[in-house]
């Protein structure tokens, strides 16, 4: 009976089986295709986070503590791949006589690295003119003794004679914030400058010049193992991986207690990464659970759609005598086929959209836990969404009342308890609240293990779009069932005469066309906020990038050698739409060494772009207001607090005039704050008149080139380097490396995967949505247009039933979908704030991808109401029905 | 022939049956259908009457023989205008009134004169007015079949084809049905064929045609087949 049943169904409801096994094989794809990708994110932002980690450990040895032990001990905490070791001086300064003057800095450190130190850790010198061999000294030291390879420089030792060693070549210390950093304070120290003059001495010159010096003052001398950890043993997860190495760094701090001191720079780059990890799963949840979401609710709508028919069904096992129990053995075996074909198709769908993704095809990695949770619960759904409104019918509904496929209905109890009006109150409430904590919904205290989300802030998006889905049923079925002025202007052009009766039997079907609306207009709501957040992310990613590299391309020199003497060659490459110079010079605020640009305020503005946020205020207000203060200065949100700067004050900065390479006093006019700004660091900076600066310091040299790029930035680079190759110390940098390289905000994060995935089943399920849906309707009535056929209606009358019904499913679904999809992405970006770095001024629409979505969806409507079309030899079939 | 409304000459129906070939419903059928009048088609079932309604009403198609409407027109003019059907099962449009339902056919054929009055006495004539706002799921079976006929009628068809429209019903159902179509029926040209089981209503019709496997006869006393 069971193998006899599922035939009769396959041959005579194989639309109603496909269109749920469709559902399940959607939701389980969708579930495991995001399931791939937050592996592979996870896993991505892991491998992405610790590479950016020049050095892992810095153990620093007590003076006198053996250095061999300590090694030892490193080895046995954890599996380590290179140690090496790097010795420190402190010296009271340098002098160099150059040009017939004398220039002399204040103190400063005298580094040794091991013979092979820049072999395991390459990225800590960069050569900026030879092969770095020899001694070695800081560009902006080189700077400010204004020597060169050739040039002597006299060491101030502590207590000693002062040594006298050559130059052989100016290095950049590119990581020096961590080289140089005090190893063993507290965490709640603020960090420490790096010194303002170094120099490298090859190790053996190092002990010649300095042992003498620790002998006498060891206190000035310091020894440092620096360890790179071997990283195919830390865990893919960013948490589990902080937890890792912060275990191994305590083990060693029990082993090594009394001989050194561990600065663990893994751990804290780790400790910010977890947070972007968790901002990841947020994104997870608050862009993959609604698609999960609308699969489930279209495989219970697919369902749903056949419970008339399912209901004369058990009507007729009923009389005949079968059970209950029988009736939901039978649906048993039906759901069994769902559930199991649809989850195998499902489960294949995702591997092969996996595997034809480029971005995800390094995720396909799934371990097999989520893959039985994934189809574990394509199983349930396939089974619920058969057994249970079998099951309620079985129990609850009379066999008379079973065969009945049009009946009154009354307002329904939601309608009448205002639960959609509600659901958007509360949402309203709960967005309020997240709101006015400043959207922080991730919360990763610096240091410790727990972290948390503030899962409250889900409520207010996933209230709006349950209350948006019933307000959708409420207007729909307001404008449809109460045959409405409104309804028969919409079908007039499509039923003309035949109007009136047309949308008298649509209103008497309102609760299948509202519920039909519903799912098309929720699917594209989906489609839509998730294409706006993504489109909106994507700008807000360039806008970081570009902030980050300064423009589409810069080009990177120094003091010693501008970029801005290309600039005439620069500004002519064919691909360059727009280049300008820019000053990147350094300055005193009190004894701080502060970045300081020097611009053209106007003309800058053709190379980069300025957001507003950079700014308080707008940013033309300030670029203005600069222009218009020669000796005006834009200055950093921090500098603003340490120093207590009110606008309007006049500040002093120290800076290096060309004439005696000497920092002298400048004054400038503190005229409005800044936050942000291209190629400038996150912290202390200050933005001033490129023509002030030079006529000040003597120099109109400009250290930086930002060109914007007629079409793709990389090729502009490639022309660039092309340019430049004469000069190595020159650095050429696109905006796509800048967003490769931006590992501090959750924009380094590719989205890629998850946006791919996302907008490919939108479109699908918005497709099924309103296509699907419809020609189930349709199929379920085949009978109704048998009838009007049989009295008599010609097809193109019939086609009048079918387009009017269409058209009300096509106009319903876009123009709540459009609405409540704007409203939702508008939501979502404000609840992620924490995602974006600045955060964006306006919402970016998608307009192709919006026009894809409303044509595919109204090409899978016209593809139910063809399909529905009855032809001649199923009219025939059908008739023996009636 | 001239004022025949149908004439058939050596119609035949097979349907392709899966696993067994073919099936021939109809073999040979030579019949004629004049105005006005009144014919019972019996025989038993799967004899082939609903088929050979329906190729009469223009719904399906014959494989062999052929089927003229010399008074009707040609088979897109048959319907809703020339031929009315009732069917078996109640066959109303569920989303539309009992009201509706009668007046669908005017519609289709896109009557201008109004026609309210028209389906008003319809109505009346079957009993159904206190039912007019009735869905036709909230009607009974008989109830629901009085609406089809009344539909069927709507229009003042030439022929009016009842396929065992009374089968669900009890015999006073039936009686009062066929009551209210031969009373509407009474004065017009319109001709009457009905597939029955039931004898007492077979007996009301002026002439009976039998069917048996695919063939029609004709009673002894009646020369039409």
């Amino acid at each position: 009976m069971l193998f006899l049943w599922i035939q009769g169904i396959l041959r005579r409801r194989y639309l109603r089986m496909a269109g749920a096994t469709a559902g399940v094989a959607l939701s389980v794809a969708l579930l495991a295709a995001i399931s791939l990708f937050l592996v592979g994110a996870s896993r991505s932002m892991t491998a992405r986070a610790v590479a950016a980690v020049p050095i892992d450990w810095q153990v620093q040895l007590v003076p006198g503590a053996d250095a061999g032990a300590v090694g030892n001990a490193i080895g046995q905490s954890v599996q380590v791949a290179a140690v090496h070791r790097v010795r420190y001086a402190d010296v009271d300064g340098f002098e160099a006589q150059t040009g017939g003057t004398t220039q002399k800095t204040g103190p400063g450190q005298v580094v040794a690295f091991d013979n092979s130190y820049r072999s395991a850790f390459p990225a800590e010198i960069r050569p900026l003119s030879g092969n770095a061999k020899g001694v070695l000294i800081a560009q902006q030291t080189a700077a400010n003794l204004h020597v060169g390879p050739g040039d002597v420089v006299t060491i101030e030792r502590r207590g000693l004679a002062p040594a006298q060693v050559t130059i052989a070549d100016v290095v950049d210390l590119p990581d020096a914030d961590s080289l140089f950093q005090a190893v063993g304070l507290p965490s709640q120290a603020a960090p420490q400058a790096p010194p303002d003059n170094v120099l490298i001495l090859p190790e053996e010159d190092w002990q010649r010049l300095f042992d003498p010096q620790q002998a006498i003052q060891p206190a000035t001398t310091r020894l440092q193992l620096h360890v790179r950890l071997a990283r195919e043993v830390l865990p893919s997860d960013p948490t589990a991986a902080y937890i890792f190495v912060t275990n191994a760094k305590r083990n060693l701090e029990a082993r090594i207690a009394g001989l050194a001191l561990v600065a663990d720079n893994l751990d804290a780059r780790l400790d910010a990464v977890r947070e972007d990890a968790l901002y990841a799963s947020v994104l997870f949840l608050f862009l993959g659970f609604p698609g999960i979401a609308l699969a489930v609710t279209l495989t219970f709508a697919v369902t749903w759609s056949g419970s008339a028919r399912r209901r004369m069904e058990q009507a007729l096992l009923r009389v005949r005598g079968a059970t209950a129990r029988q009736i939901t053995t039978l649906y048993s075996v039906e759901a069994a086929v769902v559930a199991i074909v649809g989850t195998t198709l499902g489960a294949a769908g995702a591997m092969l959209f996996v595997g034809l993704a480029p971005s995800l095809s390094d995720t396909a990695r799934i371990g097999g836990v989520t893959l039985l949770t994934v189809a574990a619960a394509g199983l349930l759904l396939g089974f619920a969404a058969i057994l249970f409104p079998a099951w309620r019918d079985s129990r609850w509904t009379a066999p008379s009342t079973a065969r009945r496929a049009v009946t009154r209905t009354g307002t329904p109890l939601w309608q009448r308890l205002g639960l959609d009006i509600l659901l958007l109150a509360a949402a309203g409430l709960f967005f309020w609240q997240t709101a006015a904590a400043g959207y922080q919904i991730v919360l990763a205290p610096e240091g410790v293990a727990a972290i948390s989300v503030d899962y409250k802030a889900f409520i207010a998006p996933a209230l709006f779009w349950i209350g948006a889905a019933f307000v959708t049923l409420r207007l729909a079925a307001y404008a449809i069932a109460g045959k409405s002025k409104f309804l028969l202007a919409v079908i007039t052009p499509i039923a003309g005469r035949l109007a009136p009766i047309v949308a008298a039997a649509l209103s008497r079907q309102s609760r299948r066309l509202t519920i039909g609306i519903a799912m098309a207009a929720l699917a594209i709501s989906f489609a839509t906020s998730t294409a706006i957040f993504n489109t909106t992310y994507n700008a807000q990613s360039r806008v970081d990038a570009e902030l980050t590299n300064g423009s589409d391309v810069t080009v990177f020199g120094t003091s010693e050698r501008p970029a801005g003497s290309h600039f005439a060659a620069l500004s002519t490459l064919p691909s360059v739409a727009a280049a300008e110079p820019m000053q990147h010079r350094f300055a005193y605020v009190g004894a701080d060494l502060q970045d300081l640009y020097g611009i053209d305020p106007i003309r800058l503005q053709r190379a980069t772009s300025f957001s507003d946020a950079y700014f308080s205020g707008t940013a033309a207000e300030n670029l203005q207001r600069l222009a218009a203060t020669p000796d005006g200065a834009l200055v950093s949100e921090e500098t603003v607090q340490d120093f207590q700067l009110q606008e309007g004050d006049t500040i002093n900065l120290r800076l290096m005039s060309a004439a005696d390479h000497q920092y002298h006093p400048v004054t400038f006019k503190f005229i409005a704050v800044v936050r942000e700004f291209p190629t400038a660091p996150k912290d202390s900076f200050i933005v001033a008149n490129a023509a002030y600066i030079a006529s000040m310091t003597g120099s109109d040299a400009s250290e930086y080139v930002l060109m914007r790029a007629k079409d793709e930035p990389t090729e502009l680079a490639r022309q660039a380097r092309s340019l430049l190759s004469t000069d190595p110390s020159l650095k050429v940098r696109d905006i796509g490396q800048a967003a490769h390289l931006i590992g501090s905000s959750l924009t380094a994060v590719d989205l890629g995967g998850l946006t791919l995935i996302e907008l490919a089943f939108a479109v699908v399920m918005a497709a099924a949505s309103a296509g699907l849906m419809l020609a189930l309707g349709f199929a379920e009535r085949r009978r109704n247009f048998a009838i009007l056929s049989a009295i008599g209606a010609k097809p193109r009358q019939l086609a009048c039933f079918l387009w009017s019904e269409g058209l009300l499913v096509l106009l319903g679904g876009i123009i709540f979908g459009l609405l409540s999809g704007l409203a939702t992405a508008w939501m979502l970006v404000k609840l992620l704030t924490g995602v974006f770095d600045p955060p964006p001024e306006a919402l970016s629409i998608p307009w192709m991808y919006l026009a894809l979505v409303i044509c595919i969806v109204t090409g899978s409507i016209v593809a139910a109401v063809l399909f529905a079309r009855p032809s001649a030899i199923s009219d025939v079939e059908r008739l023996r029905d009636l | 022939m001239a004022d025949a409304l149908v004439a058939i000459n050596g119609l035949g129906r097979k349907f392709s049956h899966s696993g067994s070939g073919w099936v021939e419903a109809l073999a040979g059928v030579d019949c004629e259908i004049k105005p006005a009048a009144r014919i019972a088609l019996v025989g038993p079932s799967g004899s082939g009457k609903t088929t050979l309604l329906h190729i009469i009403g223009g719904l399906d198609a014959p494989t062999s023989g052929s089927i003229e409407w010399p008074a009707l027109g040609s088979i897109k003019e048959l319907r809703p205008r020339m031929i009315g059907c009732v069917f078996q099962t109640p066959s109303l449009f569920p989303a539309l009134t009992a009201a509706q339902n009668v007046a669908l056919p005017l519609i289709l054929a896109g009557e201008t004169v109004p026609f309210d009055d028209k389906v008003a006495g319809l109505m009346e004539s079957f009993g159904l007015v206190d039912l007019s706002n009735k869905l036709p799921e909230e009607l009974s079976g008989g109830q629901a079949q009085r609406v089809a006929m009344a539909r069927a009628l709507a229009i003042g068809p030439k022929l009016l084809l009842a396929d065992e429209p009374t089968g669900q019903l009890d015999s006073h159902s039936a009686q009062m049905l066929f009551d209210g179509v031969f009373e509407h029926l009474e004065g017009t040209d319109t001709a009457l064929v009905v597939a029955t089981h039931d004898r007492n209503i077979a007996s009301r019709m002026g002439t009976q045609w039998i069917m048996v496997h695919g063939r029609l006869f004709a009673e002894p006393d009646d020369g039409h087949v």
